[in-house]
């Protein structure tokens, strides 16, 4: 069964690929710098925002995973509490397991 | 007359645990940063950090302490450096939360449509997403 990445980050075009060559990552990347898709889903950061220097982002998205099905209903989420963790992979694989086997 | 011999050799003693404690808080902070690192780096910070922040505190508090105790010029360098890493790494565990408004999507919804610019600039419509699994990610950026 075929699933579509779709990432979405405050990353400008030239960082995406920038950054494509590095991690190899197969998905569409979306460039959402103005968090417009961001507050279209409603993930803009509430919290403290914390970025390294000489970046100039003003609030970040909140680090999360969505599946969604063929119709658009989203089956499964998950939302990072805290910026410094996030769930690996073998989170998302058990999701698809659940959801769409 | 304040110099004696036994205040000389107190004064020692204090300097030499002070260093100790110095050094002890260096080698703690910059052991526990390592493993800090290694753990961000993996994706792998455990949900509960409370022993990273007691770590943190013990390192900046040991570094204080050698500061009152007195210490030789290594043992004070060594303890500004735990000081300085124990309370940075509490400051980012403290601002590190994450939250989102009320309104925001949840299990059930359906996506919203969204235009977007995908990599190479080009404009993008999620209306080419229909019919498709899929799994939308959103992160912080690329640092």
């Amino acid at each position: 069964m075929e699933v579509q990445v779709v990432t979405v980050s405050t990353d400008h075009p030239h960082e995406i690929r920038e950054g494509r060559s590095a991690h190899g990552l197969q998905a569409l990347m979306l460039s959402d710098p103005d968090l417009v898709v961001t507050d279209a889903f409603g993930l803009r950061n509430q919290g403290y925002h914390s970025a390294p220097p000489g970046d100039d982002t003003e609030v970040l998205p909140v680090p999360t995973s969505l599946l969604v099905d063929r119709q658009g209903k989203v089956l499964w989420m998950d939302k990072s509490e805290n910026y410094q963790r996030r769930s690996g992979p073998e989170v998302v694989r058990a999701a698809l397991r659940e959801h769409l086997d | 007359m304040n110099s004696t011999p036994e205040a000389a050799t107190e004064k020692s003693r204090s300097k030499k645990l002070g260093t100790i404690l110095g050094l002890v808080a260096f080698a703690i902070a910059v052991a526990t940063v390592a493993l800090w690192s290694r753990q961000i780096d993996q994706v792998a910070i455990p949900e509960n950090r409370a022993f990273f922040v007691a770590v943190f505190l013990a390192a900046a508090a040991l570094g204080i302490t050698a500061f009152v105790a007195g210490t030789r010029w290594f043992g004070g360098l060594a303890a500004v450096v735990a000081i300085f890493l124990g309370s940075l790494l509490l400051l980012t565990v403290a601002i590190s939360r994450q939250e989102v408004a009320a309104e925001a999507i949840q299990v059930g919804d359906v996506i919203p449509h969204f235009t977007s610019v995908d990599e190479h600039g080009q404009p993008f419509d999620s209306s080419s997403l229909q019919g498709h699994i899929l799994l939308i990610k959103f992160f912080r950026a690329h640092w």
